[in-house]
């Protein structure tokens, strides 16, 4: 790796995994505009924010003398982490490195939000070889993508899991994005079934406070993605044929909590989605 | 490890709940910081795989670093998934560092080395099979066949490096900025170690800009 270059980037420094957190970040003066950025201000554009958080700003009441002593960068540290993480991993469980190393049979497929504060694996209280995940922007699937299709084909045919889990939480960026209306290049394409969602149900949404309206648009994404779960003949056949169970579920960022949505279809739901989506080889 | 595998949804929100009362018991306010948006400094890409979770195996907590997963850690140039969650990390979070993923005993990986039609999974994987290509003397000089598939893994980690440097927001971030800077990484599941790949960011990024180069002077910063 190299330190060198990376030593550069002052406002990554001086954060040792003992004293690094949100509120440490503030403290040191941080300037804290990312953590805002993701409502898509609409007064400012997106690019302007990162001036304000260059290395000469950041290091504001940070001497590089501090550098040195706790340890070096976030990058550096990251890797340190990992040496102590599979250090302790392998004390409490010596069976887990050797078992993972001959195949994963995971139960779970989760698909989720990139978000930073939704871990899926950490926050259900698992180990690695539990979860099989894709995460994306906002947790939309798109019926067409290639990416969360092969994910859910192989996770569904090949691995044969018991439950995949559609999880949307709370303050999600991408549903405050397509609440608003801000031209958000690439993303624009992204984010179109969430605003097929908003069009949808343009009225209850106008009915509700803002944060309403978002939290409200949060949990019927979910109800699409479980949609386009439910519409792939896999997944159709797994549930018929050997019980796979598709959940949703909404993740508080706020407090840490996962509540589950009832998703149970009507009979007749049910019958016009095989009509229409069951396939046979 | 059969004890953890037969949990049960109930289970799983029992974890959850002790995971929340954890992190309250050591820092009553956790949640309340989170709450309040997030500005992680990572985005990592990598396999949707079970043994290989972003965050235990980096030692990060929630909200420190933004994560993507797919089959085989790909960053195909078409893919609007992956492109729109490079956008989002770069532009609006302004991350510091992009990690791009792989391990060792790649399901995806394997499968893209063996002649067999596995129907949706062949487009995805087929770039797997374009990468072999663009290395096809290396790989074919390599006599044994798990260190032919272990240097494929390796090949394809970097590969899908430079399809994140081949991105406008990357390269005008980086420009204007001096972030983000990309690394390859890759995990072995028999010890949970990870290796750094020494990409060599700085000149993949010039070699990589004299075709791909989607940034001028004129840009918005």
């Amino acid at each position: 790796m190299n330190v060198a270059r990376l030593a550069v980037r002052p406002s990554a420094v001086a954060r040792t995994t003992e004293v690094y957190s949100l509120a440490g970040r503030q403290s040191m003066n941080v300037p804290s505009v990312s953590r805002s950025s993701f409502k898509f201000s609409t007064s400012t554009p997106a690019y302007c924010a990162s001036h304000k958080a260059t290395p000469t700003s950041s290091t504001a009441n940070t001497s590089p003398g501090q550098t040195d002593t706790s340890g070096a960068d976030r990058f550096s540290s990251a890797l340190r982490q990992n040496k102590e993480w599979a250090a302790q991993t392998a004390r409490e469980h010596p069976d887990l490195f050797p078992t993972l190393a001959t195949g994963q049979q995971p139960q779970i497929l989760w698909l989720g939000c990139s978000d930073s504060r939704c871990p899926e694996t950490t926050l259900l209280g698992l180990k690695p070889g539990d979860v099989f995940v894709h995460r994306n922007i906002a947790n939309i699937l798109h019926p067409g993508d290639l990416s969360s299709g092969a994910v859910i084909e192989y996770a569904v045919e090949h691995l044969r899991v018991k439950h995949i889990v559609v999880c949307g939480h709370t303050a999600c960026g991408g549903v405050a994005a397509a609440m608003g209306n801000k031209q958000l290049g690439i993303l624009d394409p992204w984010l179109l079934p969430l605003r097929l969602v908003r069009e949808r149900n343009l009225a209850l949404l106008q009915s509700l406070s803002p944060d309403e309206a978002a939290l409200k648009l949060v949990e019927l994404n979910v109800r699409e993605g479980l949609d386009v779960v439910k519409q792939k003949g896999a997944v159709l056949s797994a549930i018929q044929e050997r019980g796979l169970q598709v959940h949703g579920l909404i993740y508080d960022v706020g407090s840490g909590v996962l509540r589950e949505l009832d998703t149970q279809d009507s009979e007749e739901v049910i019958r016009s989605r095989l009509t229409a989506f069951a396939t046979q080889a | 490890m059969n004890r953890l595998r037969q949990h049960s949804l109930e289970q799983i929100f029992n974890n959850n709940k002790k995971w929340v009362l954890s992190k309250t018991g050591a820092d009553p306010a956790f949640f309340d910081k989170l709450a309040a948006g997030q500005s992680p400094d990572y985005l990592y890409i990598g396999c949707s795989d079970s043994r290989v979770p972003a965050n235990e195996i980096m030692g990060l907590e929630a909200g420190e670093v933004f994560v993507h997963r797919n089959i085989a850690n790909l960053v195909p140039n078409v893919d609007l998934n992956v492109m729109s969650v490079i956008n989002y990390a770069v532009r609006h979070l302004k991350v510091k560092h992009i990690i791009v993923c792989g391990h060792y005993n790649c399901g995806g990986v394997k499968a893209a080395l063996t002649p067999a039609d596995l129907g949706l999974l062949n487009p995805w994987l087929r770039n797997i099979r374009d990468v072999y290509r663009l290395h096809e003397k290396e790989l074919d000089a390599i006599a044994d066949e798990s260190a032919r598939y272990n240097r494929l893994i390796e090949l394809n980690v970097v590969e899908s490096c430079r399809n994140v440097i081949k991105t406008a927001a990357v390269q005008q971030s980086y420009r204007d900025n001096q972030f983000p800077i990309v690394h390859g990484w890759v995990f072995d599941l028999r010890d949970g170690l990870l290796k750094d790949l020494d990409i060599g960011f700085e000149a993949m990024l010039k070699d990589v800009m004299k075709i791909y180069s989607l940034s001028s002077d004129k840009d918005p910063k």
